[in-house]
Parts: structure tokens; sequence; C-alpha cells
């Protein structure tokens, strides 16, 4: 047709050629640029605090021991670890608080895990508030990263109680207060995942299939069980390990829990730069599909 | 119907001979705007033919078929006006709604709104796991509400639900009745400009049907739109001031509401009849004779010198009732007739 209205400027105009009053319309269903959907986010804080505290305190909410999960089964974790890691294949030697060592590394690295699974499943699980309701689709994954936060605090208290009731005793020192900062480096480095998982999944469900294999190699590239140092010589292998910011942020935590020492500033620099680097990224990665998130991809 | 010359968006509803039914304003500022909507989707598609031989077998059974679901919708709704969208099922009443919500972008065609609209649909519990009450609060601070906000409109809201001591249990306990009247609730205490309700009060009891009729009412006095996606003609035509009939993703007539759903309900009892071929018959009639309104709600550039134009000159009637006429020849289902690939 020769006078086929295409964009949403001529949409208006061709209204009002025929005498409605088209004054107030704009365009729905497409992205907001960044800046006004920085403000719209902003606008649902309540709705990601809320729905995140909600999310974390009804995650048990179908077991019978209910939130005693949120202790137990990291605990449960490391008791296994420890089985098999410390009596059976003696990955201790030369280390004095393996206890200790291996449970900042499991606890630690399932917080990780856990945002990247939780982030992948979120948009499809979410899917009925989505349809119910508009709201910035960024609130999702934001919340479900500050679920797995708020979970991972008690994860945290569990750790430190349990580095001091478990042999060799080790008693908490002034160090341990750093354990914070870390902790808050940590769940900005997971909300970045989290983002970026988030959009995967919607598109790619087949994730959270892969995820056991990534998460697999992470564990074992992030010196969890064991000092990498024992199995690795410096070499390329050895840098490309050490700029894994999830090794950094175990041997931090390690580095304050066990040796009572301030970790050094080259890792916390590596630490914030990844964190920031996935928050900003995946970010800007979630918000260019916003759109389309109420789709049913089936 | 037929005459189509005072059937243009700003027709006025003096005619209508039902008493109850919403009558909108002669005039008011357009608040939903949609051009030359369309929607795709791929779907898979398992063949069930019986096969033999292992190399059949093993050759994949499921091909991505592309059903359109809306092919090409026009529309311009006013403030005030209550709009009603009849069909069968499976005729893209609901992919267009919520492509006017802003919910799915549409594979092509612009949508435009004055505010942004307020979908209900009939989805599963919004947070299965928390109580009635909390899914309120949480509602509503989706919708951008306050803390203070959203306590001050709660006891509304749970008193419209009208769930009593239930609105503290579970929602994934909820009968799907229960869940759509929490919903509206929700829904309407956060006071859209724009509401669209898909479904979703055909599942609350009588007591609950006149409580949100009400409501709407209030809403629509105060400048407010509403759509109802309803595939009962009854429905529409006891509460809207215009209906639109679907069919195939198209639409098939737009205009009065006792017209349209006199029409729609010829057609829904002569397929109630196993009448097939006739309605069809008729659903072709009832289509040709919405082409007029449909060619004259379709926007054009005012740039053009040409006006807006009564039919499809020298093209003779829409290639697109074709369909029907195939329908009735085949009565297969539709999309398993547009262009099909094999995924490998």
């Amino acid at each position: 047709m020769a006078n086929e209205v295409k964009s949403s400027g001529e949409v208006i105009r061709a209204l009002e050629a025929r005498g409605h009053d088209a004054s107030a319309l704009s365009p729905i269903g497409v992205r907001p640029n960044l800046g006004e959907y920085l403000a719209l986010l902003w606008g649902r804080r309540h709705f990601i605090w809320f729905d995140s505290r909600h999310r974390a305190a009804n995650q048990n909410s179908r077991n019978r021991l209910g939130n005693l999960w949120l202790v137990l089964r990291p605990l449960l974790d490391a008791a296994a670890y420890y089985v098999i890691f410390g009596y059976i294949l003696k990955t201790d030697r030369g280390l004095e608080n393996f206890p200790a060592f291996l449970l900042i590394g499991v606890l630690m690295f399932r917080s990780t895990t856990t945002a990247i699974s939780s982030g992948a499943n979120s948009m499809r699980g979410s899917r009925s508030m989505i349809k119910a309701f508009t709201f910035p689709r960024a609130s999702i994954p934001i919340s479900n990263a500050l679920q797995s936060a708020l979970t991972a605090v008690y994860t945290m208290l569990a750790m430190c109680a349990a580095i001091v009731v478990v042999p060799p005793f080790a008693l908490p020192q002034m160090t341990w207060l750093l354990l914070v900062p870390i902790f808050l480096l940590h769940t900005l480095v997971n909300l970045g995942i989290t983002l970026i998982t988030a959009r995967i999944g919607f598109y790619f469900p087949d994730l959270s299939n892969m995820m056991s294999v990534i998460g697999r190699f992470l564990m074992y590239g992030s010196g969890v069980m064991f000092p990498i140092s024992h199995f690795l010589n410096p070499g390329l292998f050895m840098d490309i390990i050490t700029l894994n910011p999830l090794f950094r942020i175990i041997d931090m935590a390690r580095t304050a829990l066990i040796d009572g020492a301030v970790p050094d500033l080259g890792s916390w620099l590596v630490v914030l730069a990844w964190g920031v680097l996935l928050t900003v990224g995946g970010f800007l990665f979630f918000w260019s599909k916003e759109a389309n998130y109420g789709r049913d991809l089936g | 119907m037929a005459e189509t010359s005072d059937d243009a968006p700003d027709h006025d509803e003096e005619s209508t001979l039902a008493e109850s039914p919403w009558v909108a304003p002669e005039r008011s500022p357009v608040t939903v705007a949609a051009h030359n909507l369309r929607m795709r989707y791929k779907v898979p598609r398992t063949d069930r033919t019986p096969r033999k031989g292992i190399a059949a077998k093993l050759l994949p059974r499921k091909h991505m078929v592309a059903v359109a679901a809306v092919r090409g919708v026009d529309l311009t709704v006013r403030e005030g006006e209550f709009v009603g969208i009849i069909g069968r099922n499976g005729s893209g009443k609901s992919t267009l709604l919520r492509m006017l919500a802003g919910i799915e972008p549409p594979t092509s065609g612009v949508v435009l709104t004055s505010a942004r609209p307020q979908l209900l649909g009939v989805s599963a519990a919004l947070m299965g796991e928390l109580t009635g009450a909390e899914n309120i609060k949480l509602g509503f601070l989706a919708l951008g509400m306050t803390p203070d906000e959203a306590d001050g409109k709660f006891e509304a809201a749970a008193e419209l639900s009208a769930l009593g001591d239930a609105v503290d249990l579970p929602m994934r306990t909820y009968s799907s009745g229960m869940g759509a009247r929490l919903k509206f609730a929700i829904s309407v205490m956060a006071e859209p400009k724009i509401l669209m309700i898909d479904e979703a009060l055909s599942t609350g009891d009588a007591t609950f049907a006149e409580r949100s009729k009400r409501k709407m009412d209030e809403m629509l006095g105060a400048a407010g739109t509403v759509f109802m996606v309803n595939h009962g003609a009854k429905t529409i035509e006891n509460m809207c001031s215009r209906a639109i009939w679907m069919e195939k993703g198209r639409i098939v007539m737009d205009g009065d509401t006792f017209d349209v759903t006199k029409r729609y309900r010829s057609f829904a009892y002569r397929m109630a009849q196993n009448r097939e071929e006739e309605a069809m018959e008729y659903l072709r009639d009832a289509f040709e004779e919405g082409a007029e309104q449909r060619a004259a709600s379709r926007l054009t550039s005012p740039d053009g010198a040409s006006e807006v134009r009564s039919g499809l000159p020298g093209r003779g009637p829409d290639p697109f009732t074709g369909i029907f006429t195939q329908e009735t020849a085949a009565r297969r289902f539709p999309g398993g007739r547009s262009d099909s690939s094999t995924n490998s």
C-alpha cells in the first residue's frame, strides 16, 4: 500500500488526521532506554527486597525440618567432603587445619553454584509473575541473587561456628571481620553471574543440564577441596586459575579465617574488577532482551 | 452492521438495545492504538501417522511449524470504552491481549497506549508458597507501590477478593476461581487506567461477578478503558459497549456489541449443531461484511492524497476469506498448512 504506516510517530499522526486525540499515546512492549530502566528498577526496590526475603524464608517450607536446612545442608555437604578428602584420599598433607580449609572451600563455592543455577531457572520459574504484572524484568534475577545472599548469611555463620567447634578448635580473630567485605564482593560476583545465566536460561533451558559439568570444572579450578599448589606447578595453567574470581574469594576467606592475616591487595582488586565487570556486563546483557521475557518459548 | 459509515472508531452507542451494558462516551482521547499487529509462533508439531521401517523410525517425528496466532489487526480504542473480544478457542484473542498489554512484543506491528495496561489472565498462582495476603502485598509492590501504599490498600483488596480467612492460606491451595479473584483484586486496587481481562472472571461465582462488574463500571467512569476476552457471547453482551469478533487471528467484525454478538451467536449455534459447512459459510459472509469496517480502521498516512478508502478497490473480497472455504473442504489444523520447516 502506498500510505503504509510503520513507526509509532506515523500511527499518532494518522490518528490525529482522523480527528482523534492521540496525544497521550506512547509505544508499549518495547525496551526502555537504560536511564529509564534503572529508574524503573529503583522504583521496584521494595518489590525486590520483599520478594527475595520471602523466597529465602519459604525455600524450605515443604521440608519437615524447614529452615533448619539453611545450616544443615551446607554442614552435611562439608562433612561428606571431609570424609572423602580428609580420611580416604588424605589430601590434607601439610595443612594444619584441614577441616576449616574444606569448610570454607565447599560452603563458599556452593553459594556461587546456587547463584548460577537459580539464575538459569529464574525467568521460567517466575513466569506467572511476569505474565501477571509489568515490572522491569531484571527485578527477578536481582531478587534471586539477593535470596541466595540472604541464604548465604546463614551458611557463613554456620561456617564460622563450625570452624570454632571442630578440631583443632580455631578461635575467632580480628581478621574474621574481613569476611564481611569478602562476602559482599562474592555477592557482587554472584549477581553478575545470575544476570547472565538468567537470560541464557530463558532462551536455552538446556543450560540446567550442563550446570553440573560447568560446576565440576569450576570446583576443581577453584581449589575447593585441596590446595591447588599441591598439584600444579607455576605456569600458564596456574596463572589462569589465579585469575579465577572464585579461587581468589575462597583463598581470601581462608587467609582471613585460618591464617589470621589480611589478604593481599592484588586479590581484592582482582575480585572487585570481576564483580563490577560481571554485574555491569550481565545487566546490559539481560536488559538488551527486556521486552522478550514475557514470551512463551515452550 | 452493513452501514459501516457510522461504524468508525468514534461511533455513538445510542442504538444499544440492551440496558445493562456500559455506554461509552461519544468523544474521548485514544488510549490504545494497534496497527497491523502480527504474531507468529514456532511450535513443534508431532507427526502421528504410523510409519514402517527402521529408517522411518529414526527420522524425527517433530517438525517446527510456524503458527500465525494473529494476522494483522488494526484497532483504536478510546477512554471509557468497554471492549469485549469474542471468538472460538484458538482464534487469537488472548495473544492479541498479551500484545496490547505489552507482555509479549508482536512479531510485527505497533502498539501504542496512554498508560501501562494491567492484564489479568488465567495463569497459575503467582507465588504458590506465599499466602494470599503476601501475594497481595507482592503484587502491589510489583506494580510499583511503596510499602506504605501497599499496606494502605491491603484491606480493600482483601475485601474485594472476598476470600475471607483463605487469604492467609498458601496460594497453591487456591481453586482457580479464588486465584482469579485475588488477582482481580490486586489489579483493580492498583487503579490501572487500562484493564485487560482474559477469561479470568469466568471462573468466579455470581456474587463476585456482580462485585467485579460494579468495580469495572467505576473504573470506566473514571476515564478508564477495559478489555475483556470471553468465548461466551452473553457476558460480553451484558457488559461491553463494543465487541470484536475474532477468528483465525483476524477481526471478523468490530462494532456495536449487540450486532456483533448476535452474529457470533448465530455462528456458534451452527457450529454447536455440527452444521460446520453452514457455519463456515456464515462466517465468510460476516467476514466480508466486516471488510469495510476493517479497511476504515486501518491507519494510513495522512500525507498521501487519498483519504480512507472504503473496501479494497480492484481486489474484490479479501483473499483471506478463502481460508474459510478451504477449511470447509479440508478441515485441517490451520498451523499445519502454513509454511513448515524441518528441524534436523
